[in-house]
């Protein structure tokens, strides 16, 4: 069996500085998604229960991608299939979802796709469900838990309000959320051992992809929320607590 | 010349991070109060490879250098001195057979120890001498193919965990100090209760009663006689990990004070915009920034020795440096904090008594010193 995991580079969150409201990105190493990360980790469980399993990490992005992935290769993918392209780093999500599809059919007897329900940076939440369709194949989104029986895979979806038991038939395209595992934390010797896992690396001439399509959907600005501190100045605990219950933020 | 950590170099120390932060942060009060690392940490600790890190896969060991040790050491120190202390002494153990065992000794003593189901120690303190070999009092009388070991040793780390111990005594037939490899728990092997020191809790540290201890001729390490080099080199391994250790302790003192300078507030201004405070951060960083590479040289240097003698001088340079500069910065640190550094609720207390620490053990300071210069000078 073959589970593929399509996972997106990313600057790490959490060494990002916000200078003037805008994120400052020089010298951020790159990681790959917190939610990609999860969904790694359902395909490794997966692997551990059934035995049999390949686990495919799939990434398209620009060339520090070569690095990034031993990261999902400590973690316990088997094989890299990665895209390069110094373009792919900022690609919309249809290019992007165009490239993954085609790098997914070089792939042979592919059972399981999964993805995170949305990237870690931009959060659109297309590409999954963009690959599904450009595959042919069903979409199932939001997955809590996945349980695979034969050729069928019986999935947990969280909705808002409730929880869907799904069945489907393989292959097909499962969008995760971080809920459906927390990612483990490799060993020392996983990590030296990530770099020497086979890795196939394809370019977009090879996809038959060109490089040069320009992106439908443009960020106009990516500006930090403002925040107002409300300099609010209080006497006494007494009017501290009348404070807060006037500003609704402790209960009435 | 590259400074720059490799991708493998960053993973190790994120990883280290990681588990320090989400499972030995919410555990490192109840270790500072009760001394005792509880055993699912040294369990987690074992699995994730880092009772091993910077030893060949053949012994048992990871094979991620020393680069790597001390990446990860720093990191879990930043949360709990105690832990890597622990992790700190059972290394400098590995490293020194790794340098002088047989290869039937490294098989047999490295591998449970760098897989973490043995916590090894070495014994050269005694309660009349920590610095100078020559006053060593214990003995080992040859009785044919065997020694028998008498002595007490003082301040041993880890002398409380199952494994094997590394004992100087000083050898019937040389007269000189040698080094033994010896079974802990083994028959006339008896500890103290646990010294009750200033800081750096968790790490053990107990006194070693050896009384008629047998061990086999071929338990010696190296050669019998050699036991000043085989300290003098081992020792020097083992800086790495109180550098390390004590850099943790730094970072953590530089991220305590960094908060607390934009957070304590003046007249409606953070003490940050204080220009004195700002000279005390922008020295905390510096002195953090020094040790930290001047470390992370040692371990590159440690991963190939070519001159135990040049690298016993540069390893007593880096703790010399390191073991001072700690003791410059937590002062920084604390000052930035004003009385709020003494009190207990603030980590800055429990990181200044755990770093204290480091200039005195492994050979004091001024040991170094005396080390560094004999090595510079060579024959006057
Ligand atoms: C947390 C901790 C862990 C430890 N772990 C271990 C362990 O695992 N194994 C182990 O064997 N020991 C261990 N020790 C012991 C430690 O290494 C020794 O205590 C240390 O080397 C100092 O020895 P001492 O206390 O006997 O000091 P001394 O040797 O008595 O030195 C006292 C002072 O005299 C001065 N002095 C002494 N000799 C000279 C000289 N020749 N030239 C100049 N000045 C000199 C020094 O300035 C020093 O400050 C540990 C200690 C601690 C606190």
């Amino acid at each position: 069996m073959n589970i593929v995991v399509a996972m997106k580079q990313i600057p790490d969150l959490q060494q990002i500085r916000i200078s003037n409201r805008r994120p400052v990105l020089q010298d951020v190493p790159l990681t790959f998604g917190g939610i990609d990360k999860s969904a790694l980790e359902a395909a490794v469980v997966l692997k551990e229960s059934l035995g049999e399993v390949k686990v495919w990490v799939l990434s398209a992005g620009s060339e520090e991608l070569e690095d990034t992935v031993k990261e999902a290769l400590a973690a316990g993918g088997d094989e890299a299939y990665l895209v390069i392209d110094q373009s792919l780093a900022g690609a919309d999500s249809s290019i992007i979802a165009q490239v993954l599809a085609a790098g997914i059919k070089q792939l042979n007897d592919v059972d399981l796709i999964l993805f995170g329900e949305g990237s870690g940076d931009n959060y659109s939440g297309q590409v999954g469900a963009r690959v599904a369709r450009l595959l042919e194949l069903p979409l199932v989104s939001y997955a809590r838990d996945i349980k695979i029986d034969g050729d069928t895979a019986q999935v947990v979806r969280v909705l808002e309000d409730c929880e869907e038991v799904l069945e489907v038939k393989l292959p097909a395209v499962i969008t995760v959320l971080s809920d459906i595992g927390e990612p483990r934390i490799p060993s020392v010797t996983q990590i030296l051992k990530a770099g020497k896992k086979p890795k196939q690396t394809a370019e977009l001439d090879d996809l038959g992809i060109s490089a040069g399509q320009s992106n439908p959907v443009i960020t106009l600005s990516n500006l930090a929320p403002e925040s107002n501190r409300k300099r609010i100045v209080v006497k006494n605990p007494v009017e501290l607590v009348e404070k807060l219950k006037s500003e609704n933020l402790i209960g009435g | 010349m590259d400074f720059a950590l490799s991708k493998e170099q960053l993973m190790i120390q994120s990883m280290a991070r990681e588990y320090a932060e989400k499972n030995i942060l919410p555990v490192a009060q109840q270790i500072e109060r009760e001394n005792k690392i509880p055993d699912e940490i040294l369990e987690g600790l074992a699995e994730l490879g880092l009772f091993g890190i910077a030893y060949p896969e053949e012994y048992g060991g990871a094979g991620g250098g020393y680069e790597g040790y001390a990446l990860a050491m720093e990191q879990i120190s930043k949360v709990c001195g105690g832990v890597a202390m622990t992790i700190s002494a059972h290394c400098m153990t590995l490293s020194t057979i790794m340098a002088f065992g047989t290869e039937e000794q490294k098989k047999k003593y490295m591998t449970p120890g760098c897989k973490g189901e043995h916590i090894l120690s070495v014994a050269f303190t005694e309660p009349s001498t920590g610095s100078d070999p020559k006053q060593l009092t214990s003995t080992a009388v040859k009785d044919g193919d065997k020694y028998i070991i008498n002595g007490t040793k003082r301040f041993i780390s880890n002398a409380n965990w199952p494994g094997t111990i590394l004992v100087f005594a000083v050898d019937s037939e040389t007269k000189r100090p040698t080094a033994f490899l010896v079974d802990k728990w083994c028959e006339g092997y008896s500890i103290s209760e646990p010294w009750d020191k200033i800081g750096m809790h968790g790490g053990m540290l107990l006194d070693v009663y050896m009384k008629d201890i047998v061990v086999p001729a071929e338990n010696v390490l190296g050669a019998p006689g050699m036991g000043y080099p085989i300290l003098q080199l081992g020792i020097s391994f083992g800086k790495i990990g109180v550098c390390s250790i004590t850099l943790g302790a730094m970072l953590s003192a530089y991220e305590e004070a960094l908060k607390y300078a934009r957070e304590k507030m003046h007249r409606d201004k953070p003490i940050a915009k204080f220009q004195a405070v700002q000279l005390r951060l922008a020295s905390i960083a510096s002195l953090y920034e020094a040790s930290r590479w001047m470390t992370y040289r040692l371990a590159w240097l440690a991963n190939d020795v070519k001159d135990p003698v040049q690298f016993a001088k540069e390893a007593a340079l880096t703790k010399t440096f390191v073991g001072e500069a700690v003791i410059d910065l937590m002062r920084d640190a604390m000052a930035v904090h004003g009385s709020y550094g003494l009190i207990n609720d603030y980590k800055i207390t429990q990181l200044w008594r755990d770093s204290i620490i480091a200039p005195q053990i492994e050979g004091v300071t001024d040991m170094q010193k005396v080390i560094a210069a004999a090595v510079i000078l060579g024959n006057i």
